[in-house]
C-alpha cells in the first residue's frame, strides 16, 4: 500500500513539474543548442533564405580573435564588469549598513532608492545620455558651477570618457540592487552576537571584521557573483545611450554580438561572439551555482 | 517641557526614542543623489520647448507646461506602443505565470527523483542572456513565421521570468506547513483544488512579487521586441523612445514625459507593494 502511495505522490510531483521543465528546455535549450551549430556555420542572410550555408567549423571563433574590434570589445566589457562590481559592491555595503540601522527614515529611503533599479533600462539610458549631454547636460552644469571643471567634458563624445560615464550610470541602478541583497543577509545575523561581542570589548569595526563579514561570507560571495552575471550581459544600456561608440569604446560582448546578427546580418559571426559571452557567464555561474546548491536538502 | 524640540526631529525619534539624527542625514544625502535623476526625469517633462532649447539649464520648470505630455497622449504612434507594451507584458506574464507556479510548487513540495536536476535547469537558465538567445531565436521564429507577433517577444520573455518565478517560489512553497496540505486533503480536497485554494493563498505575497516582477520583465523589454518585431507599429514603448531625436535638435521634454511614462507602472509598484517586493526579491537569489 505504502510503495502505491508514493508512486502516487511521484506521479503528483512530476505531472507539477514537467511542464514547466519541458517548456523551458524548448523554447530555451533548443536555441542554446542551435546557437552552437550556427557558430560553426557560415550562416547569414542570403544563404539562410536559400538553405545554402555550411559548417565551417572553428573559422568564425579564429576570426574574431583575430579583430582588433573584437580584442577591444571584450577588453570593454570586462573593465566595465569589474569597475561597476567594485563600486556597487562597496557602496551597496556601506547603503546597506547604514539602512539596517535601526531609524525611522531607513525603510522608506530604501525603498525610494530602489526605483532606480526596477525601471526600464532603456529610460535609465536615455537619462543617462541626457545628463552626460555636452551642452545640455546637468553634470556639466553642475561640474561648471562648482569650478571643478573649466570647460565642458565630453564625456560621451570622447573615447575617453565615454565607458566611465556609462559604469556611472550602471551603477546607479546596481548600488541599490546591491544594498537590497546585502541588506538581507545583513539582517540576518542576530543582534545577540554583535551584543555579546560589544559586552566583551569589541570595538565597531572589530565587530564588523571579525563577527558580520565571516557570517556573511556566503551571502557577500552570491551577490557579487550574481553582479558578475548581471553586469556582464549588459546590453540596453550602451544600446541607448551610446550606441557602442564612439569608436567602440563602450562596444560590449553583447551589443557587439547584436550588431553582427541584426546589422550586419551575419548570423553564424554574431552567435559565435553571443557564445564567447555566454562561456564567461558560465564559468562565473557553476561557482554561483555550487554556492547557492550547497548544503541544501 | 519649556525646551520643545523641533517637530521633524520628533518625527526621526524610533518607538525605543532614538534619533540617529547622524544616520537621517546620511540616508537623506543618499536619497537626494539617487532621486535627483528621477526628480530630472519628471521636471524636465514638465518644461516648454523654448527652456529646453534655450541658453541656460534650469533647475525647475520656469515656464510649466503640459505640453510634452499631451504631445505624447495626443501621438497615434504613442498609443499604439503603449498598447503593444502592456500587451506584450501581460501576455509574458501570463505564459510565465501558467508554467512556473505549478513548477515551483512541485520541486518546492515533492520529493522526485532529480527534483535537484530540475532546480538546476531553472538556476542555469535564469542567468542565460537576451544576447545569447537572440540569433537562434530570431532564425527559429523566421522559420516559425513568429516574427512581428506578440507572440515571439512574449515567448523570449517569459524564458526568462519562468526561471524567475521558480527559484522565487520555491522556498516560499517549501515554507507553507505539511499540516496545511494534509488537513486540506482529509477534507476532501483534491490535489488540484489543494493547490489552488490552500497552497496559492497561502503565499500570497510569493505571488504577487512574482506577478509584478514578470509584469515588468516585458514591461522593460528592449533586445527581444526590438529585434523580432522589426515593424514600428509592432515596437513597444522602450524601442521607440529614440523617436524625438533628430538633426534638428532633440526634444528632451517630449523624451522625458515619454520616459516618465514608461516608469509609472514601476513607481505605481513600488508604493503600493514595496514590502512584498523587497522580500520577494531577495528570497531566491542569496541563501539564508
Amino acid at each position: 500500500m505504502k510503495n502505491k502511495r508514493q508512486r502516487q505522490q511521484a506521479l503528483e510531483g512530476y505531472a507539477f513539474i514537467l511542464p514547466g521543465v519541458i517548456y523551458i528546455l524548448v523554447i530555451l535549450g533548443y536555441p542554446l543548442v542551435y546557437n552552437v551549430i550556427l557558430s560553426l556555420k557560415n550562416t547569414n542572410v542570403k544563404n539562410f533564405a536559400k538553405g545554402t550555408s555550411a559548417f565551417i567549423g572553428m573559422q568564425n571563433y579564429s576570426n574574431l580573435f583575430k579583430d582588433p574590434t573584437f580584442l577591444l570589445v571584450f577588453k570593454n566589457t570586462f573593465i566595465f564588469t569589474i569597475a561597476c562590481l567594485i563600486v556597487q559592491f562597496s557602496l551597496g555595503f556601506l547603503f546597506a549598513i547604514l539602512f539596517s540601522k535601526d531609524f525611522r527614515i531607513a525603510g522608506p529611503i530604501r525603498g525610494l532608492v530602489l526605483v532606480g533599479y526596477m525601471m526600464p533600462m532603456s529610460v535609465t539610458a536615455m537619462l543617462g545620455k541626457n545628463m552626460f549631454g555636452v551642452s545640455e547636460g546637468v553634470i556639466n552644469d553642475l561640474l561648471l558651477k562648482i569650478g571643478l571643471v573649466s570647460s565642458p567634458v565630453e564625456w560621451l563624445v570622447s573615447s575617453k570618457t565615454a565607458l566611465g560615464a556609462v559604469i556611472a550610470v550602471n551603477c546607479w541602478v546596481g548600488i541599490p540592487f546591491n544594498m537590497l541583497l546585502l541588506t538581507a543577509g545583513l539582517t540576518n545575523i542576530s543582534q545577540d552576537i554583535l551584543d555579546s561581542a560589544s559586552v566583551d570589548g569589541a570595538r565597531p569595526f572589530q565587530r564588523f571584521w571579525y563577527i558580520t563579514l565571516p557570517l556573511m561570507k556566503s551571502s557577500i560571495l552570491a551577490v557579487l557573483m550574481l553582479g558578475f552575471i548581471y553586469t556582464f550581459k549588459a546590453f540596453d544600456l550602451m544600446f541607448i545611450m551610446t550606441s557602442g561608440g564612439p569608436l567602440n569604446s563602450t562596444d560590449v560582448l553583447g551589443t557587439y554580438a547584436y550588431n553582427l546578427s541584426f546589422t550586419k546580418y551575419e548570423f553564424s559571426q554574431g552567435s559565435a561572439a553571443a557564445l564567447v559571452l555566454f562561456v564567461c557567464l558560465f564559468v562565473v555561474g557553476l561557482f554561483y551555482l555550487k554556492l547557492i546548491t550547497r548544503e541544501d536538502d | 517641557m519649556n525646551k520643545k524640540s523641533n517637530p521633524f526631529i520628533e518625527y526621526l525619534k524610533t518607538p525605543t526614542g532614538k534619533k540617529n539624527i547622524v544616520y537621517s542625514i546620511l540616508a537623506i544625502i543618499i536619497a537626494v543623489v539617487f532621486l535627483f535623476p528621477l526628480y530630472w526625469l519628471i521636471t524636465m517633462s514638465l518644461k516648454s520647448d523654448s527652456e529646453i532649447f534655450g541658453k541656460t539649464l534650469t533647475y525647475y520648470p520656469h515656464n510649466f507646461s503640459l505640453q510634452p505630455w499631451i504631445v505624447n497622449f495626443s501621438d497615434r504612434d504613442f498609443l499604439q506602443s503603449l498598447r503593444n507594451s502592456t500587451l506584450i507584458a501581460l501576455l509574458s506574464m501570463l505564459l510565465s505565470m501558467l508554467f512556473g507556479i505549478p513548477t515551483a510548487y512541485g520541486i518546492g513540495r515533492y520529493k522526485v527523483k532529480g527534483g535537484k536536476v530540475f532546480l538546476l535547469i531553472f538556476l542555469v537558465t535564469q542567468m542565460l542572456p537576451a544576447s545569447l538567445m537572440l540569433t537562434p531565436m530570431y532564425l527559429t521564429f523566421s522559420r516559425l513565421h513568429l516574427l512581428g507577433t506578440y507572440f515571439a517577444p512574449a515567448l523570449a520573455i517569459s524564458s526568462a521570468s519562468v526561471p524567475f518565478i521558480v527559484v522565487t517560489l520555491r522556498p516560499y512553497f517549501k515554507a507553507v506547513p505539511v499540516s496545511l496540505d494534509e488537513a486540506a486533503r482529509i477534507d476532501g480536497c483534491g490535489v488540484i483544488k489543494s493547490f489552488f485554494y490552500i497552497m496559492i493563498p497561502a503565499i500570497r505575497t510569493g505571488i504577487v512579487t512574482v506577478t509584478v516582477i514578470s509584469f515588468l520583465n516585458g514591461w522593460n523589454d528592449l533586445a527581444y521586441s526590438m529585434t523580432f518585431n522589426v515593424k514600428p507599429e509592432m515596437r513597444p514603448l522602450t524601442a521607440n523612445i529614440y523617436k524625438f531625436i533628430s538633426k534638428y535638435g532633440t526634444k528632451w521634454n517630449c523624451i522625458m514625459a515619454y520616459g516618465a511614462i514608461l516608469v509609472l507602472p514601476v513607481v505605481l509598484v513600488f508604493v503600493f507593494l514595496q514590502k512584498q517586493i523587497v522580500g520577494g526579491l531577495t528570497a531566491g537569489a542569496v541563501k539564508e
